[in-house]
């Protein structure tokens, strides 16, 4: 009797909870739409669908998921989203961006972990996920400590984790091996999840989606980066939605937005002057409603040309290559795009993340570098380092700021940002003359 | 000016096409056309002389020439006093002309022009069709066995110099040893065979030598067909014509180069790698990146989804480069897409 009572104050917090918190998160993600949609002028008519998306993002309903399907959720770009969908489930990818749910988070967590795992296991243990789906299987891989212990620390939805392990390596062969096997198993399990076989023609055409998505948004990074015709809390915006849509309406909306776009490269039309300071931004990843960084650099006048996140570039940008079009090649292939050309920084060593930086700032012609770390993202804060080197003797200036969900420091971020926007056109003038 | 401005256009729209081009179609008919050409051509009274830097088996009667593994084999049957006169010379002019032939197309000519190059591509697309998976050495044995063309290169030279000289003393080869490569090469069994010649298939009890030999030719031509089918390209490995050409291949017109500051090591190249090269996904710093076992198909160029990160070259001319563009034509098969272009859902 005792035990049933508890039970039951235990889901009426539990209702008490999530209602209030939903409300919260609506308001935060208002907050963010807002500022996103009118604080700026000329912002693209195909981003309509992408701003409708997320400003629906945890309402029911909302994201036109078959309920039929089962739904996949996972928590890093490591997991090969083509697997969940050549099985016939709808991946989404769960890392949180809200501040709501980030304090949701804390009560099972440390004080000191990073605002983004607090986030997602807030989001998870509250049904706060987008669209508020509640997933049948949610995949976790090893990548970074805190994100490995997520699935052991709250009991009621710990048996939904599904830990993908990971090689903290990526060049040795006996990585890439494991790697491999580690694959293999998560096909087993996604495949007695779904109850589904995964077969060479569904795997085919899953790899074929994801390229065609691939081949849009790149297509999408080539205009951004050629011209200033669209600003980063935009582009942002559009990667952030593969986390959670449909990925043929994503990609049908992309392609519009692409093809709005081709025509203001054509007529002239920019979205700031082109002598905004060009910006890449690099680090822990922002995720929505967490548009701190990108909306305070863009509201300051620089122009975000580029982002080396595992929420956007990282994790669309590489391909999948198939030799022979049986599972015996599409599922090593997959292994590998899924491990090799990651810069995630839970490898070591993580040189290609340098070189990737290197190679944008050549490419994009950046005028400066932006690199955000979350207080308590370890793994971003250790690296921080080794990019200050490789950026002071490349010549690039770079802000290093360490931030979290929670607005109250966006004060002073202010003050350095601006600060720095301000340096990088003063140097660009002496350049000048 | 003008005039030429129009014509640096019209080069880089040809280039532009060829970057989305399906090379490896292309590279299909044109096997097709130099398997024909080498197998059949003599009986077309064609002749390209005897340096090919290829498997142009004189034992088939259709050949139109000479591999120069032959040619070479017999310019070395030479005391060291003869290397040194006239006759020393005559080997180095065939030597001079196998070079020649070999620097137009560089290591394409394993990839484009060998016909047991060729066989095994086709061998391979057999076992595709069946649906038979392929399998790969894994790195530290591809390491050793690559070791072993070189092996038998030095071996092809040494051992008609062993007929006429004698080494340390030892008493000269037995002549039984004439074109010892030759003997255990699968072209010699095979090639004649596409002119309905089945008289190189034997084994010949004359003696001890002989016997071995011959007996070492057939399981290796049984080989040849059984690797062929469980691995791609299996024989190139251990292919001293290869080797022989890779010593030179730096001098090749014909060119692979690498901008490693593109490369983000993703292994593409690697994973689509007949001979299954890593160090054209791992290495980041050398130009040039034709390693030993390259055949110079190509497939790593295709496969590359950065740009300009892996080029064709002529000289330094670039006439083929990993493209964005052209990987995704390659890869996207529309028809297996479920791209509904007209839906209009504005939700």
């Amino acid at each position: 009797m005792k035990k049933m009572m508890k039970d039951n104050q235990q889901t009426d917090r539990f209702q008490r909870v999530v209602k209030a918190a939903s409300i919260h998160y609506d308001m935060e993600i208002g907050k963010t739409m807002a500022a996103i949609t009118d604080d700026f002028p000329d912002n693209p008519a195909a981003m309509k669908y992408f701003y409708e998306k997320h400003r629906n993002l945890i309402r029911n309903d909302s994201n036109g998921k078959l309920p039929s399907k089962k739904t996949i959720a996972t928590l890093c770009i490591h997991v090969p989203v083509e697997l969940i969908l050549a099985v016939g489930a709808i991946p989404v990818r769960s890392c949180a961006g809200a501040f709501t749910t980030e304090q949701l988070g804390a009560e099972f967590l440390p004080a000191k972990s990073c605002p983004m795992v607090k986030s997602t296991l807030g989001a998870i243990s509250y049904n706060l996920l987008h669209g508020k789906v509640q997933p049948d299987l949610i995949i976790n891989p090893a990548t970074c400590d805190q994100k490995k212990k997520l699935g052991e620390i709250n009991e009621e939805i710990s048996e939904k984790f599904y830990l993908l392990e990971m090689p903290s390596t990526k060049d040795s062969e006996e990585s890439r091996e494991y790697w491999l096997q580690t694959v293999f198993k998560l096909i087993r399990k996604l495949e007695s999840v779904t109850g589904n076989k995964l077969t060479a023609k569904s795997l085919k055409r899953a790899i074929q989606e994801v390229a065609h998505a691939q081949r849009l948004y790149r297509k999408f990074n080539h205009i951004r980066t050629s011209a200033p015709v669209i600003l980063g809390k935009d582009a942002l915006l559009v990667t952030n939605a593969f986390f959670f849509d449909d990925l043929e309406s994503w990609s049908f909306h992309l392609n519009l937005l692409n093809e709005e776009l081709e025509n203001r490269m054509k007529t002239g039309f920019r979205v700031v002057n082109e002598r905004a300071p060009r910006i890449l931004l690099t680090g822990s990843p922002s995720v929505f409603p967490n548009m701190k960084m990108p909306l305070l650099v863009e509201e300051l006048g620089g122009f975000i040309v580029s982002e080396e996140f595992c929420s956007s570039s990282r994790m669309l940008w590489d391909t999948v290559a198939v030799d022979e079009w049986h599972l015996y090649d599409m599922i090593p292939a997959l292994a590998d795009r899924y491990l090799k050309p990651s810069t995630c920084p839970n490898f070591s060593p993580n040189t290609d993340r340098i070189r990737k930086l290197l190679s944008a700032i050549e490419e994009y012609k950046i005028d400066g570098v932006v690199c955000q770390t979350f207080t308590g993202c370890q793994l971003y804060d250790m690296e921080t380092r080794i990019i200050a080197k490789a950026m002071e003797q490349a010549g690039i200036q770079t802000l290093f700021v360490e931030t979290d969900y929670s607005p109250e420091d966006i004060g002073q971020l202010t003050t350095r940002v601006e600060a720095f926007l301000h340096s990088l056109k003063h140097n660009r003038k002496k350049q000048l003359i | 000016m003008y005039s030429r401005n129009i014509t640096m256009n019209y080069l880089q729209n040809i280039k532009h096409k060829a970057d989305r081009a399906n090379v490896s179609r292309l590279r299909f008919w044109i096997q097709l056309f130099t398997f024909l050409l080498i197998v059949y051509g003599g009986y077309f009274f064609i002749h390209i002389g005897s340096q090919v830097p290829t498997f142009a088996c004189p034992y088939n009667q259709g050949s139109p020439g000479t591999c120069y593994l032959i040619a070479m084999q017999h310019g070395l049957h030479l005391t060291w006093s003869e290397l040194v006169s006239y006759r020393g010379l005559a080997f180095f002019t065939g030597f001079l002309t196998f070079i020649g032939f070999f620097i137009v197309f560089n290591k394409a000519w394993c990839g484009f022009i060998c016909p047991l190059g060729t066989l095994q591509d086709w061998i391979t697309k057999l076992r595709y069709k069946i649906g038979i998976r392929f399998s790969r050495y894994d790195s530290a044995s591809f390491q050793k066995l690559k070791k072993i063309k070189y092996v038998i290169l030095v071996l092809l030279i040494a051992i008609p110099l062993g007929m006429s000289n004698s080494f340390f003393g030892l008493a000269p080869i037995n002549h039984d040893m004439q074109s010892p490569f030759c003997q255990v090469c699968p072209g010699r069994t095979i090639l004649p065979l596409a002119s309905a010649d089945t008289s190189q298939i034997f084994i010949d009890f004359t003696n001890k030598t002989t016997l071995v030999m011959s007996t070492l030719g057939i399981l290796i031509t049984a080989l040849f067909f059984v690797g062929a089918f469980a691995k791609k390209r299996f024989f190139c490995f251990f292919c001293p014509m290869s080797a022989l050409q890779f010593l030179f291949s730096r001098i090749g017109i014909l060119r692979l180069t690498k901008n490693g500051s593109n490369c983000t090591r993703c292994g593409n190249c690697n994973r689509v790698c007949d001979v299954g090269i890593i160090g054209i996904a791992e290495d980041i710093t050398s130009k040039y990146i034709v390693k030993d076992d390259c055949m110079m198909c190509f497939k790593c160029v295709e496969a590359c989804p950065e740009d300009n990160c892996l080029d064709v070259r002529v000289f330094n001319a670039k006439i083929f480069s990993s493209t964005q563009e052209g990987f995704f034509k390659r890869y996207i098969q529309p028809n297996e897409l479920s791209l509904k272009n007209e839906k209009n859902d504005e939700r």
